[in-house]
């Protein structure tokens, strides 16, 4: 709920240089899991032209661009937000049959996105009346793995920041594939 | 008509009566607790509460006993397996994580995650009776069936430790790939498999001699490995899958797609099943060995990690 959604200070930068070291693997915490999904008025196959493209993160708000080279088995994404904050993220699996991607968080800082040890699918399925439903899922370690982490970073913040991440995406994106003409005129 | 119903009812109730059929013990990381499965009919039986997030599991050699860390209470369960129930909690100085019994049922050894120490434990006492020091973040822990060597996965080191159980003291280290986390012994082999977590393969080690003798591409983020019948099964966390190779010439000859972020495994004694525990799916999936195929799916709690020894034998 905190940094995906607020801006990105010089001062926040620093933080994440300093926060980085933290992010190592971590058993003090548990693994925490999320899941989020959306019925969405439009076909599977609709929906996953605008999902399915690794390099296009944009129907997530907030991210500005997204920088990534091409390589399919390797690839790397750089979201960058509102504020000049930024996400780096990689690829590790990817299933066009089953409209199905999977991906890691290589480096985020942690008042952004709260979480250590991220990783999320995303899946499209059909559905009854050539509906589709989107499911992302995430699992992660709190933004302070190691024992009595602060308020912000504890197991609870971590769970609503990525359960609220997950809303606000599906959300917007049912809205941008119902409403193709209003994103047009934008 | 009622009597034959209750003949017929009891008749069902003694199939499925605790004690006959091999059972499933997973510990659930999210739901803290601990679900019994029993494999033959495929059913939840029993969900013991531990709390404290448990995640590591060791059997003990008779199957009487079940014990399991609870690595944010930092303490070791001992579980009665036939009742169902604690009795008796083991605090540890560390978050425990990995925990391994001797073939002997004299000592249980549980892995310190942060003070990197290797505990000792008597369960009958309820005490330690001696700390090791191994490398960075022990994470896995296996003996050999003669009970001489006891191994762990020193997993930000990327070594295995070496331990020698008599003195308890540590003999080796030996380099494998990044992040190593399960150990499994093959003893026919004298050989150590340590899944490496970060480089995506599996470390073969002669623990006889420290050698490195292998390194075999799995999927993305291993976790743990199990044998059967000359092969071994490697769970893949982010793949989906658990790798199976050929242990004669080291080579991958399938991937099997299971559940999402499968993490314990374990062979049945017979050698013919293999069972997962799929941590984000909350199931527990049988692999046969023949077919190389999965053969069941039993739902048990929220987030089982069932890390280390979870099947009980129960004949």
């Amino acid at each position: 709920m905190t940094g995906f959604i607020g801006n990105m200070s010089r001062f926040g930068f620093i933080a994440m240089m300093i926060a980085a070291p933290l992010a190592v693997f971590a058993h003090g915490s548990s693994r925490q899991k999320v899941t989020e999904s959306v019925e969405i008025n439009a076909s599977a196959e609709t929906v996953w032209k605008v999902v399915g493209d690794f390099h296009d993160m944009s129907w997530l708000p907030e991210v500005i661009t997204t920088e990534g080279g091409a390589k399919p088995e390797f690839a790397h994404r750089k979201l960058v937000l509102q504020g000049g904050a930024s996400i780096s993220e990689s690829l590790t699996k990817y299933d066009a049959d089953n409209m199905s991607y999977s991906y890691r968080i290589d480096d985020v800082d942690v008042k952004v996105l709260p979480v250590t040890n991220y990783s999320s699918t995303i899946t499209v399925a059909p559905i009854e009346g050539n509906k589709s439903k989107v499911e992302w899922r995430g699992a992660f370690y709190r933004g302070d793995p190691n024992d009595n982490p602060p308020p912000e970073l504890n197991d609870e913040t971590s769970i609503a920041a990525v359960q609220g991440l997950y809303r606000k995406g599906l959300d917007n994106l049912k809205q941008k594939v119902e409403t193709p003409t209003a994103e047009a005129t934008h | 008509m009622k009597l034959v119903a209750a003949i017929i009812c009891a008749a069902a109730l003694g199939a499925i009566a605790p004690g006959l059929a091999d059972e499933a013990f997973t510990p659930d990381q999210n739901g803290d607790d601990v679900s019994v499965l029993d494999l033959q009919t495929r059913k939840l039986v029993a969900t013991i509460p531990v709390g404290g997030k448990p995640a590591g599991i060791a059997m003990s050699p008779d199957a009487a006993f079940a014990y399991v860390t609870s690595t944010e209470g930092k303490y070791l369960s001992v579980i009665d397996t036939a009742e169902r129930k604690i009795v008796r909690k083991i605090m540890i100085p560390d978050t425990p994580l990995g925990v391994a019994a001797d073939p002997a049922g004299t000592f249980v050894y549980v892995a310190g995650f942060y003070d990197n120490h290797l505990y000792e434990i008597d369960p009958r006492e309820g005490r330690i009776v001696a700390t090791l020091d191994v490398g960075h973040a022990p994470s896995g822990i296996a003996l050999t069936p003669d009970d001489k060597l006891i191994v762990t996965a020193d997993r930000e080191d990327n070594q295995l430790s070496i331990i020698d159980a008599a003195s308890f003291t540590r003999q080796r280290i030996v380099k494998v790939g990044e992040h190593p986390f399960g150990v499994t012994i093959d003893a026919p082999r004298h050989r150590v498999y340590a899944a490496d977590v970060e480089s995506d393969d599996m470390s073969v080690v002669d623990y006889e001699n420290g050698e490195l003798v292998g390194t075999v591409k799995v999927g993305k983020r291993p976790y743990a490995i199990a044998l059967a019948q000359d092969l071994a099964f490697v769970t893949n966390q982010y793949a989906g899958t658990v790798s199976v190779i050929d242990l004669k010439t080291l080579l991958p000859i399938k991937t099997i797609p299971v559940g999402d972020y499968p993490e314990g495994i374990e062979a049945s004694a017979d050698g013919k099943t293999i069972y997962v525990a799929n941590w984000f799916s909350n199931e527990v999936f049988a692999i046969d060995v023949a077919s190389l195929t999965v053969t069941a799916k039993m739902p048990v709690g929220d987030g089982p990690r069932a890390f280390g020894t979870f099947l009980r034998q129960t004949k």
